[in-house]
Formats: C-alpha cells, sequence, structure tokens
C-alpha cells in the first residue's frame, strides 16, 4: 500500500492499540453525551414546531417575563377584538406526575380549540370543559396501560379517559390533555393561563402573509402592555422549557468534551514523549518543525474523528433508549438532526486538534540532536 | 569572510571555519576551534575516542545542529541561517532545507520506524513534500531492489536482520538524492560480515554517485578505507 501523509499519522495512531482505544472510548463518551443531550434538546424544540405547525398556531402570546409565565385570562377577550386575530386559544402547560417513575407534560386546552385538528383520535372522544376528563396520547396510555374508561390519577385528584389520541408531534403522544378550568384548579392557576397559540385571519388583499403577522404582533403589545406576540416559530425554540434543556445540554456537553479533550492532550503527550527519537530522525531527514507539528496535529484530529464516529453512535444509541423509557419517552424523539451529527464531529476534531496543540508544539520545537539523544 | 562571488570559486563542497561548539552556558567544550574543507565526491572518516567532538562535528556538517562560534558552509552558503543573503555578504541556506535536499544521514542504530515496513520507511523523508504517492514508492522500491532488499520490501524492521536494516536506512538517506552522505559509525552495530557488506555498498554509492561522504567511526581499519582521514582529539583535529 502506498504511504500517504495521512495514512502515516493514523498508523503512529494506532501503534498502541490499548492507548487509543481507551482514549477512544473517553472521546467517545463525551461526543456522544453531545449527540444525545444535544440532539434531545434540539429534536424537543423541533417536537414544538412540529405541534405548532399541525396545529395552525401562527402566533403565542406569552409574558415578556422569562420565568413568571403565567398570563390573565381575560387577555383573551382583548385578544378578540384585535382585527387580524381569528382565534385566540387559552392553553396551560406542566409537568406532573402519573406515577412515582413517570412525569409527563400535562396540556389545559378548551374543549373546542382548533388544536384539535392536529389529533387524530384513536379511541373515546374528545373530553367536555368543566369534566373530571382527560385525554392520553397513545405513547403515554401504552406505557400506563390505560384505556377509555380507565381512571387515572394527577396530583390527588381522579380523571376518566375519555379518549387516546395519536399526534406527529412527541410532545403530545406521550401527555395527558385535560380541560382547561380542571388544569387551572390542578396548577393552582385559577384565572391564569400559560399562553394564548392565535390564528391569524387570511392577510387581505395587497397584504403580505408576513406584514400581516407583524400588524398582529404591535396590536397585541400596544392593547396588552406586558404581554409580547412570538411567531410560532421563534416561541418553539425560546420557551423556557426549550431554552433549559438547551443550556442544561450544552453545559453538561462542554464538561464532556472538556474531559475527552484531556484525554486527547494525555494521549498526544505520552505518544510525543515516547516517539522523541523519532521526532529527531524525522527532523534529521529534513522534515521542518511545521511538518512534524502538521503530523502530530493530524494524528490528534484523526483520533477526535475517530472518537467523534464512536461518540455518534453511543449518543444515538443512548436517544434509543431513552425513548423507549416510560419516564422519558413522552419528550425525547430519537428524530437526530443531521445537523447534531455534523457538530459531533466537528467538535471532535477540533476538540482533537485544540488538544494536540501543546503535545505537538513541543513535538515541533524539539531539537534534532536533543531529540536523536532521547532515550 | 568570503563574498558570493569568492565562494563560487571554494574548492569544497563543505567547509567550516574556526568552528566552535559548546553546551551548558559553556561549561562543556565539545568543538574548540575547529577548521575543515571536503571536497566534493570525497570519503572522510573522522576518527577519534568517546567524547572527541567527532559526532558533535558531524552534526554541524549535516545541519543538525548549529556552531556556538565561526561557520559551516555548503558550496560556499551558510548553513543554519534564515534565507537569503544577510549574512555579512554571505548568502545561506536553512537548516531544513539543506537536510531535506542536500545531506542524508545514517545511524549506527537505523532508527527506522517500527510501524513502518521497508518500503514505507523509505518513503518518509519525501511525506509531506507535494510529490505524488506513486513516485515516492518506485523511488523507495528502485533503491531498495539496488540494494538487493527486492524479497523483504514489505518486511516490518523487527523482521529484518540488522544488516538488512542498516540497507534500508541507507535507501531512506538516498532517497532525496543527497550531495553529502554522512554517516555516524554506520558498521557499529553489525557483524563483521554485515559491516564489509555495508562499507562496500557505501563505497559504491560514493563511487557511483559522486556522493559526498563523511563517516565517523572508532575503528581505524575502517578509516582506513577513505580517501581522508581526520582524527580528533578533545574537541580539536589533531592531525
Amino acid at each position: 500500500m502506498r504511504l500517504t501523509f495521512v495514512g502515516f499519522a493514523w498508523r503512529n495512531v494506532w501503534r498502541r492499540r490499548l492507548r487509543t482505544a481507551l482514549t477512544l472510548c473517553g472521546i467517545g463518551m463525551g461526543i456522544g453525551a453531545f449527540v444525545a443531550l444535544v440532539g434531545f434538546s434540539r429534536s424537543f424544540e423541533h417536537a414544538w414546531l412540529e405541534m405548532y405547525q399541525n396545529s395552525g398556531t401562527d402566533l403565542a402570546v406569552v409574558q415578556k417575563t422569562f420565568l413568571n409565565t403565567s398570563v390573565d385570562q381575560s387577555a383573551g377577550a382583548v385578544l378578540a377584538g384585535i382585527p387580524q386575530i381569528r382565534i385566540a386559544a387559552p392553553m396551560i402547560i406542566n409537568m406532573m406526575a402519573v406515577t412515582p417513575e413517570i412525569n409527563t407534560l400535562v396540556y389545559g386546552w378548551k374543549a373546542d380549540t382548533f388544536e384539535f385538528a392536529a389529533l387524530n383520535i384513536l379511541q373515546g372522544r374528545r373530553f367536555r370543559d368543566g369534566q373530571q376528563e382527560a385525554m392520553l396520547g397513545e405513547l403515554l396510555a401504552s406505557s400506563l396501560n390505560k384505556k377509555v374508561g380507565d381512571k387515572i390519577d394527577l396530583q390527588g385528584s381522579e380523571f376518566t379517559v375519555v379518549g387516546i389520541f395519536r399526534s406527529g408531534s412527541a410532545l403530545e403522544t406521550g401527555a395527558i390533555i385535560l380541560p382547561i378550568d380542571e388544569m387551572q384548579n390542578l396548577s393552582s392557576m385559577t384565572g391564569k393561563v400559560t399562553a394564548f397559540h392565535v390564528q391569524l385571519k387570511p392577510a387581505p388583499p395587497g397584504v403580505t402573509a408576513a406584514q400581516w403577522k407583524q400588524e398582529a404582533e404591535d396590536a397585541v403589545e400596544k392593547d396588552l402592555p406586558g404581554l409580547r406576540a412570538v411567531p410560532a416559530a421563534e416561541r418553539a425554540s425560546n420557551n423556557q422549557l426549550v431554552v433549559l434543556a438547551h443550556a442544561a445540554a450544552w453545559g453538561t456537553s462542554l464538561i464532556a468534551l472538556l474531559v475527552a479533550a484531556l484525554g486527547i492532550a494525555n494521549t498526544m503527550a505520552m505518544s510525543v514523549f515516547e516517539r522523541t527519537k523519532e521526532i529527531g530522525v524525522l527532523r534529521a531527514m529534513g522534515w521542518s518543525r511545521h511538518r512534524v507539528m502538521f503530523l502530530i496535529l493530524m494524528e490528534a484530529a484523526a483520533l477526535g474523528a475517530a472518537g467523534g464516529a464512536t461518540g455518534m453512535l453511543l449518543g444515538w444509541a443512548a436517544l434509543h433508549v431513552l425513548a423507549t423509557l416510560p419516564q422519558t419517552a413522552s419528550i425525547v424523539s430519537t428524530a437526530l438532526p443531521l445537523m447534531t451529527f455534523l457538530d459531533g464531529l466537528l467538535m471532535a476534531v477540533l476538540v482533537g486538534v485544540l488538544a494536540g496543540a501543546v503535545p505537538a508544539w513541543r513535538g515541533a520545537r524539539l531539537s534534532p540532536v536533543e531529540a536523536l539523544r532521547h532515550e | 569572510m568570503s563574498s558570493p562571488s569568492a565562494v563560487a570559486t571554494s574548492p569544497w563542497i563543505l567547509e567550516v571555519r574556526d568552528v566552535k561548539k559548546s553546551y551548558e552556558n559553556g561549561t562543556i567544550e565539545a568543538l574548540r576551534g575547529v577548521s575543515l574543507g571536503i571536497a566534493a565526491g570525497d570519503f572522510l572518516a573522522i576518527t577519534g575516542a568517546s567524547g572527541s567532538g567527532k559526532s558533535t562535528l558531524l552534526h554541524l556538517l549535516g545541519g543538525l545542529d548549529t556552531p556556538t562560534e565561526g561557520t559551516v558552509l555548503f558550496r560556499g552558503q551558510r548553513i543554519g541561517k534564515s534565507s537569503g543573503s544577510g549574512n555579512g555578504g554571505v548568502a545561506s541556506i536553512d537548516l531544513d532545507t539543506y537536510r531535506a535536499s542536500s545531506a542524508g544521514f545514517i545511524f549506527q542504530s537505523f532508527h527506522l520506524l517500527p510501524s513502518l515496513n521497508a518500503l514505507e520507511n523509505v518513503q518518509v523523508p519525501m511525506l509531506g513534500t507535494g510529490s505524488h504517492p506513486r513516485d515516492r514508492e518506485d523511488r523507495a522500491r528502485a533503491l531498495l531492489v539496488e540494494l538487493g532488499l527486492e524479497p523483504r520490501l514489505h518486511q516490518y524492521p523487527t523482521q529484518l536482520s540488522a544488516g538488512e536494516r542498516q540497507r534500508v536506512a541507507i535507501a531512506r538517506a538516498l532517497v532525496n538524492e543527497p550531495k553529502v552522505l554522512l554517516a555516524d559509525e554506520p558498521t557499529g552495530n553489525l557483524d563483521s560480515v554485515n559491516s564489509a557488506k555495508i562499507l562496500e555498498i557505501l563505497a559504491q554509492i560514493q563511487a557511483r554517485h559522486g556522493t559526498t561522504l563523511i563517516m565517523v567511526t572508532h575503528d581505524l581499519s575502517i578509516a582506513a578505507t577513505a580517501h581522508r582521514h581526520v582524527a580528533m582529539r578533545d574537541g580539536r583535529i589533531c592531525n
């Protein structure tokens, strides 16, 4: 086989198989954590977007503040008076324990909300407002082994399962939907809602959809100071749950990547030390400092790339495991965005190059004579 | 100091002028004022006891190191300063360029890379130079065949005898067609049969290609086969 520069770098990496394999495991864990966590948070965001798109929501009207998220339900009457708005549906979202092991998203909707259009009722019927009735996503119903007519306990209140539904969004298929007034009681939010999901009227002739939407947003902010109208796509990416999921995912991933980087740095430092005499030979043969540095950086990058590939498999497997666990199935989607894979690979190579920089610099600045004398 | 025009007429391919080399802030003086001229195509043996400075002189001649004082010239160009002619009128060549294009090294311990087979080891000096992989392989193969290693092309260093390893190392030193071949005790780890064979190969290369051969050895019988013999003692030439 013809010897290439890349092939030479990879041979050097693979010479110490056990050490390389252990380093790959370390990098794999780091990149795996990145792929699983960031992949989870991105698929979580994607699920929100799907939910809005499927229901035909154009805008979400929410509090301007990040932590105080409740809106007076009376704002619904004001919204109904804004000319661009066709319908404003109040909704509540919360997370509740349905068994000691399983937490799930619980939505409060009006029985006549347009959002039901996105759901396919597989068994039973829609609930009625003011009744202790619940609808279960099919994934959750399967996990809990519930069917229409069964009872379910939520925060000490008993609800009758009146419908099982299917949804295109992972956030709904593993969730519970209750009448909004019952949800307000359960969440101690009497007279309050989390948001209004808004459908706009068609834009009149001569007005673009974007202009129409902007007019609606401006009208909401003018008529309801303290509230803001957010396009559905934006709401999908900046609602509190998604923002926190992103932050937690990136924070944890960066720590894992730092550990992986230290693993590569240690391996490369050991490798350079062990091969000091060889580096001297390369320099004696006319290899410049830059060429030696490039070789070591390429070895580190190869280690990063191989670890990245390992990590992607681990992360993908982890997501699939999480998606089957009843505790997490309702909020985990296995649909991993391609961008996460590309980011993971890029991150792995970058971590490799950064971690290899100091060993590469040390290797390159070795004097040929000193390196050849090294024992 | 010679001007570039004077240098062009220099009879020496390599020249050292009053070279001193010291280590550890001057406390160890390896070379104490050495001057020497080596003609193109010459075969020079450098002998001396351990610590006499012969290997240090070889390292300076091969561009592995730079002198503390004095100059080393290759074809009239000063070795070891930045390229150009800003060195008191003497053109210069940087160490990496000199080693890559004009010098080839042979070591006592061969220093082959254990993860590469014979054919690949010979290609290493050419890696990263922009040459085509096929050309690199062809060149390495031709040299190994010339040195009688055709059946051993794909053997790894641990699968080769000491004599074969040194022949691979010679092929590696020759692969960039150096003008100067520097050998540091090339037979030091070989038995008498293999030593004789390696010396014969080196002599053939020197005679056939006109390569300048500089060999460090402690064996006076080997030194006797050279065209010239320089003996060193305490960092100085003593003959």
